[in-house]
């Protein structure tokens, strides 16, 4: 099956959700259940299936097919976390639209168009962003992040359209190819709020309801990267240009990132704010993804994207639910957080292993493969290493967690499971003997209603446990996507049949740019559409 | 050069130049409009008639969904450089954009696109860096994105049913964002809410704490009843924050006797 079905199903659940804004029980319930079918739709898309629609085509592949549906998965359990921590308005329909926008964009086999729906799909956070009756400076936050979107989205579609031609006759071919690659490759880092790109991501870490963060600053942005690598490696790399400072440029941006930003979400306070840079700091990863010109990063660089979208979310979804269990983000004012919900605090841990990993581990070999390829070699170990220092940050939480109560975790509510009072027993009035039989079997099935009308107030009752249970499984969900299971490496590995070219074998046999070559020779790759039913790499 | 393409990129950076100069939000969205509605047909050959009709829904769409969010009498801060200014510019890049064409290869697409779309940078340039009302940035981030499309109808070929579509969904959504924006900076008190939360929006030093030490020490304004009876100095109760801490004439006053090393 083709993901038409999957973006249909999007489109229409994630509309609905937002046009019945108004109640909240039927925005989630069409978020909810858009969600669920996404999971089946996405379960069904089959690897080498394309369709052409206008001119443009849609092609899955194995690692799409996957970002689909564990992007369904986290969604529901996120919209999961949110109903039962925070029910923040207009989240569920926003994750429904943006995963949607994501899925669109990597489908799209032309990345002159991938990026303009990607684009698109970020201005759908907009919404959450700066929701209606917020602080004031909602608007703000929303106006940054906007400026943000039009940058990134402004530089990615001028770069794809530049070289999306034959260049033969071009007499400065690498400065050229060097703009378009830095300009997609700054775009990628605005996109993921990047240190130094971060501050509208910061912005809207503290303004933006907790639950969406991963699709803003993860999911979104991860497929806006996707985009970026096969472009680069099926129109830049290729043609081995001497692209040294360029390449420079965005490692250093890549590696300034991932250990800034360790350093800055361990001296953070505010919990979302951790989150926000935790996310900097593993897009840092990516960023350096781009830099690595070479075959061999394909395929640890859609390890890493998939291992750290999954890995946020959870985190994310962790920091939601101690803000709807404890009511409050900041982390000196929940001394003792752990006390009162163990669960998350083993949920927490499973973050942390997920997070930080160990040599051998699928997602630090993808970390040290990227670092390697983009980086000189000490510095490469010093960036691999960077993420050991990220135990401080998950250390922190958990001894503030261990600690004595504090007056915020005393009066918040805790995991204890608990049930509402029933209603008191009915005493027996019957007489004779059929009688009371009679009296006790309606007793007993008025009981049993009674527990069955007690199910919504008992969920309300154990909202804590009950997102505490969502995380739980989102941090094992992350944990297993780090240590490879779910298919990732084969996911990750496979060249698709349709649409994306795969890795290159090595370095190109065109021209190089700089060879005295007639223009007849110049690059031969076009961006004509491609014919759904060839596998030959030729379309993007 | 096709004059009516000429036209057409004309009109449409003639539109963009008002976006960003009008001080009255009613023209800030028709400039708006012309930009949508003319931008997607600067191209050669012209989109098929139903691209040109999606488009001209989505354009549209995204300027009602504006004009949801820019209700009653509102005004953005315009341009400190007045329109002719900005039609300069506009010409200026238009003509390089013209003379480029291509970027340095053979091009696919019209050189008024291409003019187009460096023009439309050069306008959306200064709302988005030094904007500092939310409508205006958001003008500026619209601009360029129609900016980037049209550079991108001047290099390619005329984009095909999908990418109009795409387009189109993408013209949408920046509507969409912009009106939420709007309506939450309005809700704020205002479209120049982009200040909130800015380096405006933190605790400013009160001035009598910076007086010269041979003056005598006076203690912080209190606030509260005690204002009305400190004497005709004090602001009156209920006067706006902003004129105490700065900003206004008050303000400008004692500036001139803070001590050197604060900078004033």
């Amino acid at each position: 099956m083709t993901v038409v079905p999957f973006l249909i199903i999007a489109a229409v659940s994630g509309t609905a959700s937002l046009l019945a804004r108004g109640n909240r029980g039927w925005s989630t319930g069409f978020a909810v259940f858009g969600l669920a079918l996404m999971v089946g739709a996405s379960a069904s898309i089959g690897s080498s299936a394309a369709i052409r629609i206008g001119g443009a085509t849609l092609a899955a592949s194995e690692w799409l097919r996957l970002y689909a549906l564990l992007g369904s998965v986290v969604g529901l359990l996120l919209v999961a976390v949110d109903v039962s921590a925070m029910h923040e308005p207009d989240v569920p329909g926003i994750v429904v639209l943006g995963l949607g926008a994501a899925v669109l964009a990597l489908a799209l086999s032309d990345p002159r168009i991938a990026v303009v729906a990607a684009t698109a799909g970020g201005l759908a956070g907009v919404l959450v962003a700066a929701p209606l009756g917020a602080a004031a400076r909602a608007a703000s936050v929303g106006v940054r992040e906007l400026r943000a979107l039009a940058i990134a989205g402004g530089l990615a579609i001028v770069a794809t359209a530049w070289i999306a031609r034959p260049l033969g006759g071009l007499v400065a071919q690498p400065a050229v190819f060097g703009l378009a690659y830095l300009a997609f490759a700054i775009a990628v880092a605005i996109r993921f709020g990047a240190i130094p790109f971060h501050i509208w991501a910061a912005r809207v870490a503290d303004a933006a309801p907790g639950v969406a963060l991963p699709l803003l600053m993860a999911w979104g942005p991860a497929a806006f990267a996707a985009i970026a690598l096969v472009w680069i490696d099926q129109t830049v790399a290729p043609l081995a240009l001497p692209l040294g400072n360029e390449r420079a440029i965005v490692a250093s941006i890549g590696a300034v990132s991932v250990v800034l930003g360790i350093v800055a979400a361990w001296i953070q306070d505010d919990l979302e704010h951790v989150v926000g840079y935790t996310i900097a700091a593993d897009a840092g990863f990516v960023v350096l993804a781009l830099a690595g010109f070479d075959p061999a990063v394909w395929e640890p660089s859609r390890i890493w994207l998939l291992v750290f979208v999954v890995g946020r979310s959870a985190f994310a979804a962790w920091a939601v639910a101690i803000h709807g269990g404890f009511g409050t983000r900041r982390v000196p004012e929940l001394t003792g957080w752990a006390r009162r919900a163990p669960l998350l605090g083993l949920a927490l841990v499973i973050i942390a292993a997920a997070a930080v990993g160990w040599p051998g581990l699928i997602a630090w070999q993808a970390r040290s493969a990227i670092a390697h390829l983009a980086l000189p070699e000490a510095v490469a170990l010093a960036v691999t290493a960077a993420p050991i220092a990220s135990i401080a940050i998950y250390a922190r939480l958990l001894w503030v967690g261990i600690r004595p109560a504090g007056s915020a975790v005393g009066a918040g509510r805790g995991e204890r499971p608990g049930w509402p009072i029933p209603w008191p027993r009915r005493p027996i009035v019957g007489v004779g003997a059929v009688e009371r039989l009679l009296e006790r079997a309606a007793h007993l099935v008025g009981g049993l209603l009674d527990q069955l009308w007690a199910l919504p107030a008992a969920a309300r009752l154990n909202r804590v446990l009950l997102a505490s249970i969502a995380v739980l499984t989102l941090s094992g969900l992350a944990f297993a996507v780090a240590v490879g299971g779910l298919g990732v490496p084969q996911a990750a590995r496979a060249v698709p049949a349709v649409g994306e070219p795969g890795p290159q074998a090595g370095p190109s046999t065109l021209p190089s740019a700089s060879s005295p070559v007639g223009p007849s020779e110049s690059p031969g790759f076009t961006f004509q559409p491609v014919d759904p039913g060839s596998s030959a790499p030729g379309g993007s | 050069m096709n004059p009516a393409l000429a036209a057409i990129a004309a009109v449409t950076i003639a539109g963009a130049v008002l976006a960003v100069s009008a001080r009255d939000v009613q023209a800030t969205l028709l400039g708006l409009m012309v930009v949508l509605l003319g931008a997607p047909l600067i191209a050669d050959p012209w989109p098929d008639p139903l691209s040109i009709l999606v488009r001209i829904a989505a354009a549209l769409l995204a300027v009602r969904l504006i004009a949801i969010g820019l209700r009653g009498g509102l005004a953005t801060g315009g341009t400190r450089i007045g329109w002719p200014a900005e039609a300069l510019l506009a010409g200026a890049a238009a003509v390089i954009g013209y003379g480029s064409h291509g970027l340095g290869a053979a091009a696919f697409g019209p050189a008024v696109a291409q003019a187009t779309g460096f023009a439309l940078i050069v306008l959306a340039a200064a709302p988005l860096v030094a904007g500092r009302d939310a409508l205006r940035i958001s003008v500026g981030a619209l601009l360029l994105l129609v900016a980037a499309s049209s550079i991108r109808g001047g290099l390619d070929p005329t984009p095909g049913q999908a990418e109009q579509l795409v387009g189109s969904i993408l013209t949408i959504a920046i509507g969409g964002a912009i009106a939420v924006i709007t309506l939450a900076a309005r809700a704020a008190g205002g479209l120049d809410a982009i200040d909130e939360g800015g380096r405006d929006a933190l605790p400013r030093r009160v001035p009598d704490a910076h007086r010269p030490p041979d003056r005598p020490e006076r203690p912080v304004r209190p606030t509260g009843p005690r204002q009305t009876q400190a004497g005709p100095k004090c602001a009156p109760a209920g006067a706006p924050r902003a004129v105490e801490s700065g900003g206004g004439p008050s303000r400008a006053k004692r500036r001139p006797v803070r001590p050197p090393e604060d900078g004033s």
